[in-house]
């Protein structure tokens, strides 16, 4: 069970020494509670409270890593059930199944779209994370001739899937070094499974469609030397997995049930399970096709869900358009703080004036914080102006500052050479007014 | 070795609200649409009760739209310019109800007025049997104008009547309790502020079980983690027993994703964004499925394909029901 | 470049400024004081000038009416001369006083048991040496080095250079009697430090007083206390505005002035001036005593940290940039006449230590004061002042944490906001049918504007009857003509223009009462993360204390009406005045205090709110009346039901 700042700082020298970097005996617990530093930094712990504690942070989720040359793909270590309570550390790592069925050359082909597929999105390159090889033909050297195939222009990590174990092991030897995952072991096939995944030190994919049999399948599996579980709970049908996967996370989590403390993975056909793996508790999905008008929305998908919800909710810089703006119609600056952007969307919007509104990246603080904190000056605004090529769009160049900051009004006149610098009012309320009656009137 | 699976067993629960009148009751629809009533987290069936699946809303408007995407455009071509045809269109394309967003102004690009908001509404009513909710065009003064006379011409109809904002709520508030409807209640992606306004219509004298929710989503790469997040947080604190928060909510996945980039341009876009067409459909389609898994109860859609593959995912997961139970 | 002419009041020889200077500066130049409670930023409007010849170029026309520019009105921080003009100052406000030591000067009663010889750092010895002949040829600064050493036990005593100048003198001037005043700090390992403070001729007057000083000082209120250190009897508390408020009236406003060219040195003298001016007031109170500031030997100082910076002339600029480290927290022991106070130039001067940037030596001195440190009681410890800063904790532990609660419960950023002086509305109450209002003012007479005690008050009736939903928005449905719009929307007019000693309405207006709204939220949202950081309830509080001079005026009831303070029992409030202060008083006195005060610095551990969401969300909570979770008001929301409120529109 986690302890709380407080319990932890009980267990501490309360000394206040600062030698592990913090100020305060309180201030290193509320970290370690946070898990944000490693109890190690106290050079002054008993080790009878190092013995609790450590017992506290065991995460209850195992990390599991796939690795192959260059790449690397983890899941687990999770701690919460809702994203808002900290945050979801690992995005599910993106595989698309191949069947080993494909011709040699549509293998390679769509290997190789994988591999250089890249999508940006708000200046991260996104990208799908490997290969999931499917033996639909019960044959072992085609599974390895789709590993040569796929290796011959894909490095990303490698999942195999196979109904029986002895079909993997010719692709496995084509893989040295490298930490695929196999599967899928069930009921029956477990035990070959199991000798495979030791002998090649790769993670074993567990599929069951109850609980019961997939905790019974990860513990004789774990007894077998193999702790690089992964489970796969197939469900009936899309409200079934949900429920499979969120009991898991739960039992995990809330009841520290080792034998289901470990990582997900999703097969997806349709849409929805693709979302509801993403958003709820997969650690790994593999979707049956590839198309970029998918890959893209989903690796968006997974970005969003896998931000961390204690950075200040903010809006994305740049550059919006409000009522149809023309060229010559005027530019608001106002921050990214998501409040801050919506209270003045929505009074030019609701006022039905056009108008650009420029949102300079404050680091999502609102106007007076983010000028007080030295993220919202002269400076900043000048950069907001020409990242979004300005002078180009518009032909009178009229930028209005909020009326909080009404002394940069100077600097950004030095800054924006060419541009009209107006002081807006304090309070967006009052936007529609001041439009009126100053911008429209002159 | 059975598993013993922790139950949460939560001490409230989401209140059940109807929307539309059958002619008994008052109204004309032919069928109402019941939605809330769950006494657990989202299709978690085995610790407690979801009475009623999460329903999607079609939404059209009362003429062209100005600033739709031209894919929205060519898909609804033939009914786009009569609300009436464009509201049995979305019928047949399964709309469990039909959101009716009236424009700020008219085919001649003068404002519109009320009499004719009433017209729109009238003829969306004689042309389907679903209930029906209305927004305005999204600004105070017009919202208040064109809603009252909606609301007064077709009272006891229990429409939802919207947008309540936190700066403009008192009119729309006062003239759906006047008429026998409900209203939508929006805030932007803040559980305090969602249940701020709720506190402040609830004040006015509206029932709770007359208010929908709308805590603002975002789309899809734009902002839709904020929204699900204070969904999940508005719907555990409803399970919790905060009262202020027990409304079903509604969400427009389809006004959000249609406004993103992604869905409205087609030329000029990277490669890696793939195919226009479909690329809009996956946009409005992952953002409201990642809303019905975070609580929502009534998804508002744009694209018949999207409403097509958003109703197929809510029937499994009401399906799972006889699974677990 | 260009050069303009500038007229001030028709003075005949006008000044001479290049292109593009503003009116202020040209201002500064012709001598002329125009106040800048902002620091100049364009915020607060009230360095109104007129010009009546010529034209400038306006960056911001913020608080100024059409009319008003049309008669020629600007912002003198805000115009940019670009031609010859004449400007009109007007009459610049006096500040008026009203500091709580004026008004009621509490009996301050010294430590309990109050102990000097084993306490009191600053001693007083007489020494008596024999004279230098041709037989013993030992410097004089050895013999008396011997003395200390021999007869006082000293083994190595500070002595400044400046006082090395005067020894040889004094030594003759005494006939080899002196009286020397050592600062000794005890240590753990038995050998005190002894730095030697003054150096007199003869043997002095045994029964004489020893005078020491305690100082906070406040971003709006420096405050006094004139000491007797060996019997801690308090002879004088006096206070004055610092006068730093006309360079900026919140902190950031003065760091912002200082970092202008000769911004920090202005500021730093101004403080200075404020204090030496407060000793000489000091010393002339005094009773029975004839006391010159010269006799005052030993001074502690609190005060925030950016006030502790400005004090020492160290730029406080990394003060408000993240990540909000301050140059130091705890500064080195310095003399008097280092920053130039009127004391003894030997006297010690001893800065108090803070936290961080936004929790200083006012809030450690407070907690010491208040006792926060070592009680088992749960305690909230909360100085509203400029800042606001709170602490919760008990022996156990202490968390501390700042809020920018902004200016508005002192009046600022309000529109018809004021200091609590004469002509302020302080207290107000609303009838709940008919919704007409009835106030007090300070002094009697006609309100001139309403202090923050009177905003607290206003809002709180407001709300309690209906004026203003949970959201602060005015109920329009009401039949009354004193919910009207105005020109920043809608506005509640609190006293017509013919009730008024300036002939103009007193409102207030929407925009002010989101003002309010965040200044509260701020401070109850500060409880909030406070507790949670811990883990604690923050119902389980077993008490709060108040501290700072804005405490005196809060009413209990109104403030936990508005979710401002927590709604606890009101016998678990109290208020206790100028805390920091006395935390200064306490250490100045007492070794042992001083200790502890370092101590608390050390101890406290600081949550700093913008680190990540955890403060917003309290906030956004907390910007509801009284509170987005009503049930964290149990007896407000029963007052509401009691009342019966119609929110309903007729």
């Amino acid at each position: 069970m986690a302890l709380s700042g407080i319990q932890i700082y009980k267990l501490l020298p309360q000394t206040n020494c600062k030698e592990c970097g913090f100020p305060t005996c309180l201030a290193f617990a509320m970290k370690l509670a946070a898990k944000q530093v490693e109890l190690s930094a106290c050079p002054y712990v008993s080790e009878e409270s190092k013995a609790l504690l450590e017992e506290s942070s065991a995460p209850p989720i195992r990390l599991i890593s796939l690795k192959s040359d260059g790449y690397e793909v983890k899941a687990g270590n999770e701690v919460v059930m809702y994203r808002h309570e900290k945050t979801f550390y690992n995005k599910p790592g993106l595989f698309v199944k191949i069947k080993t069925s494909s011709p040699e050359a549509d293998v390679k082909t769509l290997a190789q779209r994988i591999q250089e597929y890249r999508v940006n999105y708000v200046g991260i390159d996104l990208e799908v994370d490997g290969i999931a090889l499917e033996d639909d033909t019960n044959e072992g050297e085609k599974m390895k001739n789709a590993v040569k195939a796929v290796r011959s222009v894909c490095k990303k990590p490698l999942m195999l899937f196979a109904t029986s174990a002895a079909n993997l092991e010719p692709a496995l030897t084509e893989l040295n070094g490298e930490s695929p995952l196999i599967g899928c072991a069930t009921a029956d096939s477990w035990e070959k499974f199991a000798e495979l995944a030791k002998q090649y030190k790769a993670s074993l994919a567990v599929m069951a469609d109850n609980l019961d049999t997939l905790a019974e399948l990860s513990e004789k599996i774990k007894g077998k030397g193999v702790e690089d579980i992964v489970l796969v709970p197939h469900g009936k049908n899309l409200g079934h997995e949900l429920i499979l996967q969120t009991q898991i996370r739960r039992l995990a989590l809330k009841s520290n049930y080792r034998p289901l403390g470990y990582p997900t993975l999703a097969f997806c056909q349709t849409h929805a399970q693709m979302a509801q793996a993403i958003a709820k508790y997969a650690g790994f999905l593999v979707i049956d096709t590839f198309a970029e008008e998918l890959a893209y929305p989903l690796l968006v998908l997974r970005q969003n869900i896998y931000t961390d919800p204690q950075k200040p909710i903010q809006v994305q810089p740049g550059l919006y358009e409000i009522n149809n703006p023309q060229p010559t119609d005027p530019v608001l600056v106002t921050t990214n703080f998501s409040i801050t952007y919506f209270s003045v969307a929505n009074e030019v919007e609701g006022s039905g004036l056009p108008a650009y509104l420029l949102v300079a990246d404050a680091e999502g603080m609102s106007v007076l914080t983010a000028w007080a904190a030295g993220k919202f000056d002269a400076e900043r605004i000048a950069k907001a102006v020409k990242a979004v090529n300005l002078d180009a769009k518009v032909t009178r160049k009229r930028l209005v500052l909020p009326g909080a900051v009404a002394v940069l009004s100077g600097e950004v006149e030095s800054e924006l050479p060419g541009w009209e610098i107006r002081v807006g009012p304090r309070e967006a309320v009052d936007i529609p007014k001041f439009y009126k009656q100053v911008l429209q009137a002159n | 070795m059975p598993v013993e699976v922790p139950k949460e067993k939560w001490p409230g629960s989401v209140r059940t609200i109807t929307l539309g009148a059958l002619p008994s009751e008052g109204g004309t629809r032919k069928r109402v649409v019941t939605v809330g009533g769950e006494t657990a987290m989202p299709f978690m069936h085995f610790e407690g009760e979801i009475p009623n699946p999460p329903v999607v809303a079609i939404e059209i408007k009362d003429r062209k739209p100005d600033d739709w995407s031209p894919l929205l455009l060519e898909t609804w071509k033939d009914v786009i310019d009569d609300p009436a045809q464009w509201a049995a269109a979305a019928e047949a394309a399964g709309a469990d109800l039909i959101v009716l967003a009236l424009s700020l102004t008219n085919r001649n690009g003068e404002p519109t007025s009320p009499d004719e908001a009433v017209a729109s509404v009238k003829a969306v009513l004689r042309a389907t049997g679903l209930p029906l909710i209305v927004f305005g065009p999204g600004q105070a003064e017009a919202d208040n104008a064109l809603l009252v006379a909606v609301s007064e011409a077709t009272k006891g109809e229990r429409l939802a009547l919207g947008i309540c904002e936190d700066k403009n709520y008192r009119t729309i508030v006062a003239t759906a309790m006047a008429n026998d409807h409900l209203v939508t209640a929006r805030t932007p992606m803040d559980v305090n502020l969602a249940k701020q306004l709720n506190i402040l219509i609830s004040d006015m004298g509206l029932p709770l079980d007359r208010i929908l929710m709308d805590p603002t989503t975002g789309a899809l790469g734009y902002g839709i983690e904020y929204g699900f997040s204070v969904m999940e947080r508005l719907r555990l604190a409803a399970l919790q027993g905060d009262k202020m928060t027990q409304l079903p909510m509604i969400v427009t996945p389809g006004f959000e994703a249609w406004k993103a980039k992604e869905s409205k341009v087609g030329e000029g876009v990277p490669a890696s964004w793939g195919d226009w067409l479909n690329r809009a459909i996956n946009w409005e389609t992952l953002t409201a499925l990642t809303l019905v898994e975070s609580g929502a109860d009534i998804v508002v859609l744009r694209h018949p394909e999207s409403v097509k593959r958003v109703k197929a995912a809510i029937e499994e997961l009401m399906a799972a029901k006889s699974l677990v139970s | 470049m260009a050069v303009y002419r500038v007229t001030f009041n028709h003075q005949t020889e006008p000044v001479v400024v290049k292109s593009g200077t503003l009116i202020t500066e040209a201002a500064r130049l012709a001598g002329i004081e125009i106040n800048q409670p902002c620091g100049g930023q364009g915020r607060c409007g009230r360095c109104v000038v007129q010009v009546t010849d010529g034209k400038v170029r306006q960056r911001s026309a913020l608080r100024l009416s059409a009319e008003d520019i049309q008669m020629g009105y600007c912002l003198a921080c805000q115009s940019v001369i670009e031609g010859d003009i004449s400007v009109v100052v007007p009459e610049q406000e006096k500040i008026e006083r009203r500091l709580v030591t004026d008004r009621t000067a509490i009996e301050v009663q010294p430590i309990p048991g109050y102990a000097p010889e084993y306490q009191q750092t600053l001693k007083r010895y007489f020494l008596e040496f024999s004279p230098p002949d041709y037989e013993d040829q030992t410097d004089d600064l050895s013999r008396l080095q011997k003395h200390l050493r021999t007869d006082l036990g000293f083994e190595e005593v500070e002595i400044p250079i400046s006082l090395l100048k005067k020894i040889s003198s004094v030594l003759r001037e005494g006939n080899w009697q002196v009286t020397v005043y050592l600062d000794v700090l005890s240590t753990n390992d038995g050998n005190p430090t002894a730095r030697m403070v003054d150096l007199l001729p003869n043997r002095c007057d045994e029964d004489s007083p020893m005078w020491g000083a305690a100082i906070d000082i406040g971003t709006t209120t420096v405050t006094l206390w004139l000491v007797d250190l060996w019997t801690g009897i308090v002879h004088a508390q006096v206070a004055e505005y610092n006068a730093q408020i006309r360079r900026g009236e919140d902190v950031i406003s003065r760091i912002i002035y200082a970092d202008k060219e000769g911004g920090l040195q202005e500021l730093q003298e101004l403080v200075v001036g404020t204090i030496n001016q407060l000793i000489e007031i000091a010393c002339k109170r005094v009773k029975h005593h004839r006391v010159s500031p010269q006799d005052i030997l030993k001074l502690t100082v609190a005060g925030n940290t950016t006030m502790m910076h400005l004090f020492l002339g160290i730029p406080p600029s990394y003060i408000r940039l993240a990540p909000f480290v301050p140059t130091f927290n705890q500064a080195p022991l310095i003399r008097a006449k280092d920053v130039g106070l009127i004391a003894n130039p030997h006297a010690v001067v001893d800065c108090l230590p803070g936290v961080a940037s936004y929790v200083g030596a006012d809030i450690t001195a407070g907690v010491l004061s208040a006792g926060v440190d070592s009680t088992d009681q749960l305690t909230l410890f909360l100085d509203v002042g400029t800042n606001g800063e709170m602490v919760l904790g008990s022996k156990e532990w202490l968390v501390t944490c700042a809020c920018s609660a902004g200016p508005a419960f002192e009046g600022a950023g309000v529109r018809d906001g004021m200091r609590a002086t004469t002509g302020a509305i302080e207290e107000v109450w609303i009838h709940s049918e008919t919704y007409e209002p009835t106030y007090r003012v300070i002094g009697g007479g006609k309100p001139r504007g309403i202090c923050g005690s009177g905003l607290i008050s206003l809002l709180a009736e407001m709300f309690m009857t209906g004026v203003v939903d949970k959201a602060g928005n005015l109920n329009t449905s009401l039949s009354t003509p004193r919910i009207r719009e105005g020109e920043h929307g809608m506005e509640y007019v609190v006293a017509w223009k013919d009730e008024t000693e300036h002939g103009r309405d007193i409102v207030i207006t929407r925009v002010d009462i989101d003002n309010l709204l965040r200044a509260k939220a701020a401070i109850y949202a500060g409880f909030l993360v406070l507790a949670q950081s811990v883990g604690v309830p923050l119902e389980e509080t077993e008490q709060v204390l108040i501290g700072g001079s804005f405490g005196k005026y809060l009413n209990v009831e109104k403030s936990i009406q508005i979710g401002l303070l927590p709604d606890l029992p009101w016998e678990k409030f109290n208020f206790l005045g100028n805390t920091a202060v006395k935390g200064a008083y306490f250490a100045l006195l007492s070794q042992e205090y001083r200790t502890r005060i370092h101590e608390i610095a050390s101890k406290m551990t600081y949550i700093e709110l913008s680190a990540d969401n955890t403060f917003y969300e309290a906030f956004m909570a907390a910007m509801f009346l009284p509170h987005t979770d009503l049930s964290r008001f149990p007896t407000v929301l029963a007052a509401l039901q009691d009342s019966n409120i119609q929110f309903q529109t007729n």
